[in-house]
């Protein structure tokens, strides 16, 4: 009997191992379907690479899923001709065969993948950029996935690599955040003295070419707490996201999020223009001021001796900027804040154009990761999570959803408000991914665990997939769906790709699925 | 056993132990806060803090125990509540504790175990060591261990 088992058991090993004898170890970059963070490298989050639309999305099927080795997935993947690329934390960046799901590489790593993966060509060589979150940017030979460089920047004693790099000619720029806004939970801790910035590498080597922080003045004592533990500011400002970049006046924009401590500064929940070449400030506008938090904030109702007081609302722009131009010609910066407005400036200037709140915000957004453009129909999507956070209540009524606005005016063309699913709190029903668009339709994920897909001009719900359950999975890790959070979902021709699971933030749903999504030829 | 010694009981020993767990952290934690190892941005840069921590948590049970355990086989939880440890062979009611490093250097390390009773995932490790005092000896593994058992002074 055990006999016949082992000889299924390596029947069924030798069908598997037999279907990906054909891949072919090596990727095809002869096509690439996203720049950066935000598919293009000013984070329109607009996919022009696609078939999907309002009339075939019906046709949208699960062709697998692919079981990740942690909960939490922070990473995004990059779709080429023939290759997903996948961090696949506690295992490694790994590429898998586009249409099968066969692995053609790993490499190895321990560490928390937490970025979008990029392509960039070096000379002969094609290299793929990923954020380790505490160990720094790495680059690896993308042909093989061996490892080319990888640069830990000592700018800051302790930088968190949150935001996805960008990339552009012979430079990688690199936002830092700053990980004492989690460190200051311990009380012997003396809050805070690191900030956030921003980093240009060179792209062959990692080595750097300039950094420039978001808070310029040395830190200094401002006090004391529990007779020996010394507190610092100004501190924090960090920049959590990815920056848009303006090819043809060579800039970088980007947001920060708040202080850590007092005394608050300028430069926190603001935005920032900066050169590509030099890192020189060509304006920065803050939108909320005096705004002091840390995650210490959420213990002992504001009474830990690391929570600055006074508090803020915690209100950073953590959503990348998105460089827009509209219907009418004029190009704007688009930014939305966890304060659940949404801003439009003049990028030239900093110059506010108009401004539109959609939300309640809170520590979890409002606008948490990011918002997409459809520049031909004149919209930004926006949306809102409004979570709950026991600790930190936020004032007034939460409404989540996704808000259309009209990219010259502000105004709200369409919202569609979701409905919770059930009353647990894994059960938030906002959302905070970022959402996608492409054609005359947009994508979202909730908390809740649901993948959805709406028409662009109206808002009409089209599809919905309910990911909280297990999936069978390609490889030997079960799958599990959850909570869709974080970067959201990606769009590469006929494929729609997403994890699910991240429950990195309170208490949603985890899982660790990579799910990919086919368009059904019309008679299936 | 008839030997002049009484086993200590085992509501005496969970005393003896609670005020144990109470005394070296609360010790530890002073420290911390006095050296100010777990202060500054770049005491995070390495793991050095975890070797700093470690440390202080032995420098702390030493302080509080290590005279005791020394001189009458007692830390202070145990002192407080009439207990003592001696070894397993002694039996002969006034003879002296056990030796000194056989009570820092092996018993004491599993000391630390029923810090991790609030882990749930490692649960099965203080359980290991908790479970056989249910038995008629009355003796942990670490006593087992250290070759140790706890009687009434």
């Amino acid at each position: 009997m055990v006999r016949v088992f082992i000889l299924v058991l390596s029947l069924c090993v030798a069908e598997v191992q037999a279907n990906c004898d054909d891949v072919s170890s090596t990727p095809n970059f002869n096509r690439s379907y996203s720049e950066g963070w935000g598919i293009t490298l000013s984070n329109t989050r607009y996919q022009s690479s696609s078939v999907l639309q309002a009339e075939n999305v019906n046709r949208l099927k699960l062709k697998w899923a692919y079981g990740l080795h942690n909960t939490t997935p922070r990473a995004y993947p990059l779709v080429t001709g023939d290759t997903i690329f996948i961090g696949d934390s506690g295992l490694g960046v790994v590429a898998l065969a586009r249409d099968t799901g066969c692995q053609r590489w790993l490499y190895a790593h321990e560490g928390y993948i937490a970025s979008a993966l990029l392509h960039a060509r070096v000379g002969a060589r094609d290299l793929l950029i990923f954020n380790d979150r505490i160990a720094g940017v790495y680059a690896l030979d993308a042909s093989n996935g061996t490892l080319i460089w990888h640069t830990h920047l000592d700018d800051e004693p302790l930088p968190w690599y949150s935001g996805t790099p960008l990339i552009h000619g012979a430079r990688l720029y690199v936002p830092i955040a700053s990980q004492e806004v989690g460190l200051a939970l311990n009380p012997f801790y003396g809050c805070c003295t690191t900030s956030g910035g921003m980093a240009a590498l060179d792209l062959a080597t990692g080595a750097k070419i300039w950094y420039r922080p978001t808070i310029e003045a040395p830190a200094q004592q401002t006090g004391d707490h529990w007779f020996f533990v010394q507190k610092y500011g100004p501190s924090g400002a960090p920049v959590w996201g990815a920056p848009s970049f303006d090819v043809t006046r060579n800039v970088l924009y980007y947001g920060t999020g708040q202080n850590y401590s007092h005394p608050t500064t300028d430069t926190s929940d603001a935005l920032f223009a900066v050169h590509a070449d030099s890192g020189e400030i060509i304006w920065q506008r803050q939108f909320t001021a005096d705004d002091a938090y840390t995650a210490a904030c959420n213990l002992m109702a504001l009474n830990h001796p690391n929570c600055p007081k006074p508090t803020g609302p915690d209100v950073d722009f953590g959503a990348p900027t998105m460089l827009a131009t509209t219907p009418s010609g004029r190009q704007l910066l688009i930014a939305g804040q966890k304060s659940a407005e949404v801003h439009a400036l003049d990028p030239l200037n900093g110059e506010l154009v108009w401004s539109r709140r959609i939300g309640r915000g809170g520590i979890i957004g409002g606008v948490h990761w990011g918002l997409a453009a459809n520049e031909a129909q004149g919209l930004v999507f926006a949306p809102i999570s409004d979570k709950s956070v026991l600790d930190f209540p936020s004032p007034g009524k939460a409404s989540p959803g996704l808000y259309a606005l009209d990219m010259e005016s502000g105004e709200v063309r369409w919202h569609f408000t979701r409905d919770p699913r059930c009353a647990e709190v894994a059960c938030e029903y906002g959302l905070s991914a970022a959402p996608l668009a492409t054609n005359d339709i947009v994508i979202t994920g909730s908390m809740d665990g649901y993948l959805e897909i709406y028409r662009a001009s109206d808002g009409k719900r089209l599809w919905s997939f309910d990911a909280w359950r297990k999936f069978e999975s390609i490889n030997d890790q079960p799958a599990q769906g959850g909570a869709f959070d974080a970067h959201g979902p990606m769009v590469a021709d006929d494929l729609l790709l997403v994890s699910s699971g991240y429950g990195y933030v309170g208490e949603q749903r985890q899982g660790n699925a990579f799910l990919v999504f086919e368009m059904a030829a019309e008679d299936e | 056993m008839n030997d002049g010694l009484y086993l200590a009981s085992r509501r005496r020993r969970l005393a003896a132990t609670a005020v144990d767990a109470i005394c070296v952290p609360t010790l530890t934690l002073l420290l911390v806060l006095m050296t100010g190892i777990l202060e500054d941005a770049q005491d995070y840069v390495s793991n050095l803090w975890m070797v700093q921590l470690l440390g202080l948590a032995i420098a702390s049970y030493l302080l509080l125990n290590g005279y005791g355990l020394w001189h009458r086989g007692q830390t202070l939880g145990k002192r407080a509540f009439g207990i003592a440890i001696v070894s397993q062979s002694t039996n002969v009611a006034g003879q002296g504790p056990a030796p000194f490093w056989k009570l820092v250097c092996v018993r004491a390390l599993f000391f630390p175990l029923m810090f991790t009773l609030v882990v749930p995932t490692i649960l099965i490790l203080p359980l290991l060591d908790l479970v056989l005092i249910f038995f008629p000896a009355r003796r942990c593994l670490h006593d087992f261990v250290a070759g140790t058992r706890v009687v009434r002074r």
